[in-house]
Formats: structure tokens, C-alpha cells, sequence
């Protein structure tokens, strides 16, 4: 077999089979599950919730059989029929609450009592009396059913948003544009946990390897390009089962759960398919350049550490330009056209946080969609040919020197090497 | 045959390894010392291709050592690693696997290799559950299992009990039986003497011994002298030659010479009344060797 599928194998197998691997691909599943759980469970109660018993003293018994209506959950006390009775009754705890009507020339006069336990309902309750009391001036006025709709019809208010791109308007489809802006809000948010995740992984395995000199013995058995890649691409691997796994459990979830009336109405006006088809464009091959380029960082800051111990110093400032392409992409989820948004979505390292939201927010020509593209893409094999050419020589330095320090004699050893090669072939 | 011709690499201002040349021949073990930083890890990482030699070259076979032969080496490094998490058997697979081994090659002989090495544990277990002791040896074990010709080990001895140390030598002595060439780097002369046939002393970077075991321990002349008599100590610095005179546990005078002709007259004096139980003019031994020429100005 080739060395370069052994070391992709070798990583592969020790990432999935360890712990960290199953608490790390278990744990969001949960958070999810517990989310999910707990916001159906509230729905259920406050679908089966008891109804409220409650007292309507009127005169209009319609008006009592109004609030009889099923929708209202209120369980009338229709023996009670004075105020006294309804004090008596609340005191008791038999009711939480009364309403005292009074219909005097067509006006409606109410008057709610009640342990604080109707306040949700006031407004609604404030409405229908309204309606109703429209109802008996109509009739008082001997408007016709016909009049009163007339009277009573919404302004009708249509909103077109458009987008003005090189002198035109164009339209724009309102809810297109916000499930762009919501898949660019979680690829934002998918790229910083996977690097956050991956990066240290990566960074992990390689500064491991250098501190236990097994590196040494890997790079007398095959050359430092294998090596590299077949870690880089084991890592991106383990990533891609991550994630497959998420697709399979989302999937199986969606179709155990689609018809039942909670999944109904949460996703009832989402466009699942038009979700994906946007997560499919450009913002996967955003998600992909971004994690893409942190790995190979981490993996070269990986192979600066001395010690195990020393990871989490080197991977640092990976992490800060992540978080701040990340605040970045926030702040252009706002304001896409302002100037630093539009610059950040250039640069390469920052290309993958705010790139998208420009994307979605309708800022950007198609040419300059690819032009990022080609900048992310030739950074990542830029990054890769330096890291690289570090790499063989990083693995022998083993000083206790910062990171610059580090870099400084691997970079003498690398010329030291290059210098010694040119004069051979001379 | 590997051939290393003439090594010399630096590294800025830094001379790390000057004018380094030695061969060995299969079957041939050879010792390579010196003190920290006098270059023998530089040396050994030319040899393994990680570093590339300003000038000067390593040829294996008469041919310039490359990736190609990466396949025949065996090398352990001076601290050693193993992953934590692995079991002995797939840790022993992945290393065979980067030496070009097949799993079915290897497998069946992992039972046997543990055996030998006297491993306590599973090959089922992982490395982490292991004392210090067993993981070193699995690591041998690593370097060793593909039959490598080529075996480069950095301070193989170092950690190592006695009773491991001589399994370790029978490890060597076996590659050696079938042909292997092998070098190793040790801070313990014992060591040395018992198994090299040959060595070579760094001092900052250049070669200060070079040789036969015996031939360099000749080089510096039987000047030390193991006596048992009824001579005196101040009849024996009396001679002329005679550097100090020291007595020993077992009460043995241990004379100093600076020749070694003057042990003649001694010999005469002590023996003058016949029997004596102990005359013995030796070498130096490398131990003292090695701390004579570490301890010497560079000239």
C-alpha cells in the first residue's frame, strides 16, 4: 500500500475510534435533542394545559357563549351570575378570574378581575370585545354585512424588495434572501466550530508526533509531502464522517418526524430543498476553502511546537484571526456595504467569514464572488507549498524559544539544506 | 556497504559535523560517541536523508542514499515515542506498514518479537497501559521487525535494566548475524566495548577516534597496570614513569605509567621473590579514553 494511504488510514483510524471523537460528534446531537425536547414538551403543555375557570356576568348571554368558544380554553361557570357570586367564587380559588359586562347603548364596558392569571389574554380579550361591539353598532345602524367588511377592510400594503446592481434594480425574492442570510449565519458559525475543533486536532497530531520523535522515524520511512497530506487529508476525513453523520441523523429525523404537527410548524414555511441548493453554492465552497486554509495553518504552527504542551500556544493565533474573521462576518450580517466588510471579504483568511454575507445581502457582482473564490483557493495552496517547505525542517527543531525563534532556525536549516543541495547539482 | 565520505554540515556560523568519513560493512556494528552536542544526532540525520550534507556524501552500495532504500532502515531515535492510545500490535503494524511491510507479512511474527523481548502485556493493550521499560522495548521491537540492513539506534541502552540491556544486545547481535549494519550512539562504554567492532569519537563535530575497539584502546598504550605484590606504594612511585599509584576495593595497586616499557622493571622488582597473584598491564579503558580526549583542549 501506498505510505501516503497508510499515514490517511493511520489517522483516520485513531481519530474515530478515540473518545474525544464520539463525545465530539455526540455532544451538539444532544444540545439539539435537549433544545428540541424541551421546546416540544412546553408546546404539548401549553396545548393540554387545563382550562381556566372563569366567570362572564352579563346581561348577553351571546357574549357568554362567546367566550364558551373551545379556542379560548376557559371553563365558564355559568351558575355564577352575579358579581357578588364571582367574588365569592374567586375568593374561594374556584375561578381565577371575572368579567363584568356591561351592554349600554350599544358601548361595551368591561371590567376583568383576576390572581394575575388572564394578563396573556387581555389584549386578545380587549380585541374581541371590540369586534364585537363594532358588530352591534353596525346592526344599530342597520349597516349591511357587505358595509361593515367594507368598513373594517386592512389597508393593503405589497413590499418588493430589490437589490441595485451595476445601475438597474433588479427584485429580489424576500424569502430567498433570507435563507442566504440565515445559511450564511450558520456556515459562519459551522466554519468557526470545525476549525476551532479541527485545528487543534490537526495541530495536536502533528506537535505529538514531534515531541515523541516519532516524526523522525515517519520522515526516515517517507518523505515529508506524504506525510503532510496524508495527515491533513486523515483529519479532513474524520471531519467529512463528522459531518456525514450529522446529514444521516438529520435526515433520518426529518423523515421519522415531518408529519407531525410540531415539525409542521416549525418548518411548514421553510423551503428545505431551497436550504440546501443554497448551502450547496457558493457557501460550501466557502465552508470548504475556510476550513480548509485553518487546518493548514494549524498543522505548520503544529509542527513549530516543541511539546505537547506547547499546542495550545501555537494554535493561539490561528484561533484570533478566526475569531476576528468571524466578528467581521457578523458585522457585515449588518452592514454589508460598509468599506471593512467589503475588504475583509477579500482577504483570503477572512474571505470564508464574510465573503457569504455579502453574498446573501445581494453587495456583490458574480465577478467578485469569483474572483474570492480564486484568492481563497490559490492562498490555500500558497499556504500548503510554505508549510510544506517548513515542515521538513521544522520537525528538527527542537528549541525552547518562541515561535519566532522556531521558525528563525528552521528557516536556517531550510537554507542550510537548499544551499547544500544547489552546490550537489552544481 | 554504507559508505559515509567526508560529512560536513553547518548551519550559519555553526559547524556542526567536519570532515566525518567511515564505512561499514554488512554484518559490522559500529559505536559512535562523544558528548552532548559533539554531533552525532547531526551525523545520524544526514545518514537518514533528513538533513542534507554541505559536503561530502552517504552512499549505500556505491549508490547515493536516498528515499529509495528508506524501505531497509531500522531507526530509533534518542527519546523515544510510541502513540499513547495504539495497542502494541496496530503500533507495530503502522511502522512496519511505513517500511513497506504488508500487514499479513508482520502479523504472525508479532508473537514470537514480544516473546523474545520478553514484553509483559497483551498485544492487544495499549501502549499507555505499559511501564517505561515495555515500551521501550516495543519500540525496539518497531525498528527491528522489518529486518532492516540498515539500523541506526540513538542511545539505544539509555533507561534499559540489565537484565532488558541484554536483550537488547542479543536483539543487536541477531540483526548482526544476518548481515544488517548497524550503528549505534551510547554514553556507556561498557557497552561499546562488548558489542562494536568498530567506533568513532565526535568532539564538536570532528572525528577524534576512528577504528578497531582494540586498535584505539592499543593506540594509547598498556599504561595501566594491575599489581598484587609485596612492593610498596613508596617503592612503586620510587620508579621512574610511574604517574600515581592507587589501591583499589579488593586492595589491587593500580599503577599510572606513562610509558608503557617502564611495567619491565616493575614486573623484575615484583616478581624479584618469584609468584606474584596479579600482573596485569592493560590499555585504558574507552571510558577513560573517552573522558581524556572529551577532557582535552581543542588543539
Amino acid at each position: 500500500m501506498n505510505k501516503f494511504w497508510v499515514i490517511t488510514k493511520e489517522v483516520y483510524k485513531k481519530n474515530i475510534k478515540s473518545f474525544g471523537f464520539i463525545v465530539m460528534v455526540l455532544i451538539p446531537l444532544i444540545i439539539i435533542g435537549f433544545i428540541a425536547g424541551m421546546t416540544y414538551y412546553f408546546s404539548q403543555e401549553a396545548q393540554n394545559a387545563e382550562p381556566t375557570p372563569i366567570a362572564v356576568v352579563t346581561d348577553d348571554p351571546a357574549l357568554q357563549e362567546l367566550f364558551s368558544d373551545e379556542e379560548w380554553n376557559f371553563d365558564i361557570a355559568e351558575d355564577i351570575t352575579t358579581e357578588e357570586e364571582a367574588e365569592t367564587a374567586l375568593t374561594a380559588e374556584d375561578i381565577e378570574g371575572y368579567m363584568v359586562i356591561n351592554t349600554e347603548a350599544q358601548t361595551l364596558q368591561a371590567e376583568i378581575v383576576h390572581a394575575n392569571e388572564l394578563s396573556n389574554q387581555i389584549p386578545i380579550i380587549t380585541e374581541v370585545l371590540t369586534n364585537y361591539q363594532t358588530m352591534l353598532r353596525a346592526n344599530d345602524l342597520e349597516l349591511a354585512p357587505e358595509q361593515v367588511m367594507s368598513l373594517t377592510e386592512a389597508v393593503q400594503v405589497e413590499e418588493t424588495v430589490v437589490s441595485i446592481e451595476e445601475g438597474a434594480l433588479t427584485e429580489e425574492d424576500t424569502t430567498d434572501r433570507m435563507i442566504q442570510e440565515w445559511s450564511a449565519y450558520a456556515v459562519s458559525i459551522a466554519i468557526m466550530a470545525f476549525i476551532m475543533t479541527y485545528s487543534g486536532i490537526i495541530a495536536e497530531e502533528v506537535a505529538n508526533e514531534k515531541g515523541t520523535r516519532i516524526m523522525e522515524i515517519i520522515l526516515s520511512s517517507a518523505t515529508a509531502t506524504n506525510h503532510f497530506f496524508g495527515k491533513l487529508v486523515g483529519v479532513i476525513m474524520v471531519m467529512l464522517t463528522q459531518i456525514a453523520i450529522y446529514a444521516a441523523v438529520g435526515f433520518a429525523a426529518y423523515l421519522y418526524f415531518r408529519d407531525t404537527d410540531f415539525v409542521q410548524g416549525l418548518i411548514g414555511e421553510m423551503d428545505i430543498m431551497g436550504m440546501l441548493q443554497e448551502l450547496l453554492g457558493y457557501t460550501l465552497i466557502f465552508f470548504v476553502a475556510g476550513v480548509l486554509i485553518y487546518v493548514i495553518l494549524a498543522a505548520f504552527f503544529g509542527s513549530l511546537a516543541t511539546k505537547m504542551e506547547d499546542v495550545n500556544k501555537a494554535v493561539t493565533p490561528i484561533v484570533f484571526i478566526a475569531l476576528a474573521g468571524f466578528y467581521v462576518g457578523l458585522f457585515a450580517f449588518t452592514s454589508p456595504e460598509n468599506t471593512l466588510a467589503v475588504v475583509f471579504s477579500y482577504i483570503p483568511l477572512f474571505t470564508p467569514f464574510v465573503m457569504p454575507f455579502r453574498i446573501a445581502s445581494g453587495t456583490v457582482a458574480t465577478s467578485g464572488i469569483w474572483l474570492s473564490i480564486v484568492g481563497t483557493v490559490g492562498f490555500a495552496a500558497l499556504i500548503s507549498a510554505v508549510a510544506l517547505a517548513f515542515y521538513r525542517s521544522n520537525v528538527l527543531v527542537y528549541s525552547d524559544t518562541n515561535i519566532l525563534g522556531t521558525i528563525k532556525r528552521s528557516w536556517n536549516i531550510m537554507q542550510s539544506n537548499k544551499k547544500a543541495r544547489k552546490q550537489r547539482s552544481a | 556497504m554504507l559508505e559515509v565520505k567526508n560529512l560536513r554540515k553547518t548551519f550559519g556560523d555553526l559547524t556542526a559535523v567536519e570532515d566525518v568519513s567511515f564505512t561499514i560493512r554488512p554484518g559490522e556494528i559500529m559505536g559512535l560517541i562523544g558528548q552532548n552536542g559533539a554531533g552525532k544526532t547531526t551525523t545520524f540525520r544526514i545518514i537518514l536523508d533528513l538533513l542534507t550534507a554541505d559536503q561530502g556524501e552517504v552512499l549505500w552500495e556505491n549508490q547515493h542514499l536516498s528515499k529509495k532504500i528508506f524501505n531497509k532502515i531500522g531507526y530509533l531515535p534518542e527519546e523515544r515515542g510510541l502513540y499513547p492510545k495504539v495497542s502494541i500490535e496496530n503500533q507495530i503494524l503502522y511502522f512496519a506498514q511505513l517500511r513497506g511491510k504488508k500487514k499479513s507479512e508482520i502479523s504472525p511474527l508479532i508473537d514470537d518479537w514480544l516473546k523474545k523481548f520478553d514484553v509483559k502485556g497483551k498485544k492487544t493493550d495499549k501502549v499507555k497501559t505499559l511501564s517505561k521499560g515495555n515500551q521501550q522495548k516495543v519500540q525496539l521491537i518497531c525498528t527491528l521487525i522489518h529486518e532492516p540492513e540498515l539500523i541506526i539506534l540513538d542511545e539505544p541502552f539509555s533507561g534499559l535494566d540489565p537484565v532488558n540491556a541484554e536483550l537488547l544486545e542479543e536483539g543487536i547481535r541477531e540483526a548482526q548475524s544476518k548481515g544488517a549494519r548497524i550503528i549505534f550512539s551510547s554514553h556507556n562504554m561498557n557497552n561499546v566495548e562488548e558489542l562494536c567492532d568498530s567506533l568513532i569519537m565526535l568532539k564538536n563535530g570532528r572525528q577524534v577516534l576512528n577504528g578497531a575497539v582494540r586498535d584505539i584502546r592499543e593506540q594509547f598504550g598498556r599504561t595501566k597496570l594491575f599489581l598484587e605484590s609485596d612492593l610498596s606504594r613508596e617503592a612503586l612511585l620510587e620508579f621512574p614513569g610511574v604517574q600515581r599509584v592507587e589501591k583499589n576495593r579488593d586492595g589491587i595497586d593500580i599503577v599510572y605509567l606513562t610509558q608503557a616499557e617502564e611495567g619491565k622493571a616493575i614486573f623484575e622488582a615484583a616478581t624479584r621473590n618469584g609468584y606474584i597473584p596479579t600482573f596485569s598491564q592493560q590499555p585504558p579503558t574507552l571510558e577513560e579514553i573517552f573522558k581524556r580526549m572529551a577532557g582535552e583542549r581543542n588543539e
